[in-house]
């Protein structure tokens, strides 16, 4: 024993403990570490805990989203965000289907083109319109009013 | 001591079971002045040590290596106690405690009960050189910590202990206990 370091205990105190402690008899109980099962390390399962955390996020998000609990439900949702329904024809010929009545009757062949403030009012009926061209001075033959102009000059 | 173990040896470990359990638990029994709890502290302390065992290295001692875990785990166990403590009494606020076991009153040592009262680190550095024989380089490295500090310690450990059995201090070893050939630990 080496007994180059300093003696802080002293010597009768340290064959007390000497005695004191040798006297202590360890229990004949058997080793435990021959039965001790080996320790699962938690971290084995961080790939699995994590996808099924990351799953269920997801699935909150995507109730969330589309108001439905049924996966079909956001299987079409993000069909339909991804590829949305491109527009058909049919939708793009309404509007000239329903204006088709009333463009030839409402516009004659020789009507200049409308002012671009007027764009939007060619939907409307062809009563509305035909009040327009009285009030177009660039008319070619507004027939009353030549005839008002030329009384009134003379 | 005989010091060529393999790591990851389970016939190793089987003998340094045998060498080093009396060896730990006599430590822990002063650390914890408690015979079945230094009995816990110690099977614990080896089943740990042999789940580890593989990454043993050779270059400090197997009992020294042990005897840290085995520490270790006894300032855990002092600290949970120390919480249950504080919960026992809380619980019994009011009424009166139980008065303590004469038998076992009588056959407890005044220097073992005085070791069990000092923090355990600084209770593991008395053990482990003026029972156990080890240096201060041998016992800094089974309680990871510098030979500077295992020196404080060991001065700081020696005062409160004389301070704690001045009254009582005697030569004479209480007829409880017989004392037997001790156990040298001769390394140098």
């Amino acid at each position: 024993m080496s007994k180059t370091d300093h003696d802080a205990l002293d010597p009768l105190l340290e064959a007390r403990l000497r005695a004191e402690l040798s006297a202590v008899r360890p229990p004949s109980s058997p080793p435990r570490y021959t039965t001790a099962a080996a320790p699962i390390r938690a971290w084995r399962f961080a790939p699995v805990a994590l996808a099924i955390a990351f799953t269920g996020i997801l699935a909150l998000t995507a109730f969330a989203a589309t108001g439905s609990p049924n996966p079909a439900v956001w299987t079409n949702r993000v069909e339909t965000v991804i590829n949305p329904p491109s527009p058909t024809p049919s939708s793009q010929s309404e509007p000239a289907e329903s204006e088709s009545p009333v463009a030839p009757t409402a516009v004659p062949a020789h009507r200049p083109p409308a002012p671009p403030t007027e764009g939007p009012e060619p939907t409307g009926s062809p009563e509305h319109e035909s009040p327009e061209p009285t009030d177009d001075h660039e008319s070619p033959n507004p027939s009353p009013s030549p005839a008002n102009s030329a009384s009134d000059d003379h | 001591m005989p010091d060529d173990y393999s790591p990851g040896s389970r016939e190793d470990f089987d003998r340094l079971y045998q060498v080093a359990y009396p060896r730990v638990y006599r430590t822990l029994t002063a650390l914890l002045s408690d015979p079945a709890a230094a009995e816990d502290c110690a099977q614990d302390a080896f089943v740990q040590a042999y789940h580890a065992w593989s990454r043993w290295r050779p270059d400090a001692p197997a009992e020294a290596w042990v005897h840290r875990i085995a520490v270790n785990r006894a300032i855990s166990y002092r600290r949970s106690a120390k919480l249950r403590t504080v919960a026992e009494v809380l619980r019994r606020l009011g009424r009166p405690a139980s008065p303590p076991d004469p038998a076992e009153h009588a056959a407890r040592s005044d220097l073992l009960d005085a070791l069990g009262a000092l923090p355990p680190k600084l209770a593991a550095a008395i053990v482990l050189r003026h029972y156990h024989g080890y240096n201060n380089r041998e016992i800094a490295a089974a309680l990871g910590v510098s030979e500077r500090t295992i020196g404080t310690r060991l001065r700081q450990a020696g005062e409160r202990l004389r301070q704690a059995l001045e009254p009582s201090f005697s030569l004479e070893a209480p007829s409880a206990f017989q004392a037997d050939s001790p156990e040298l630990y001769v390394k140098d």
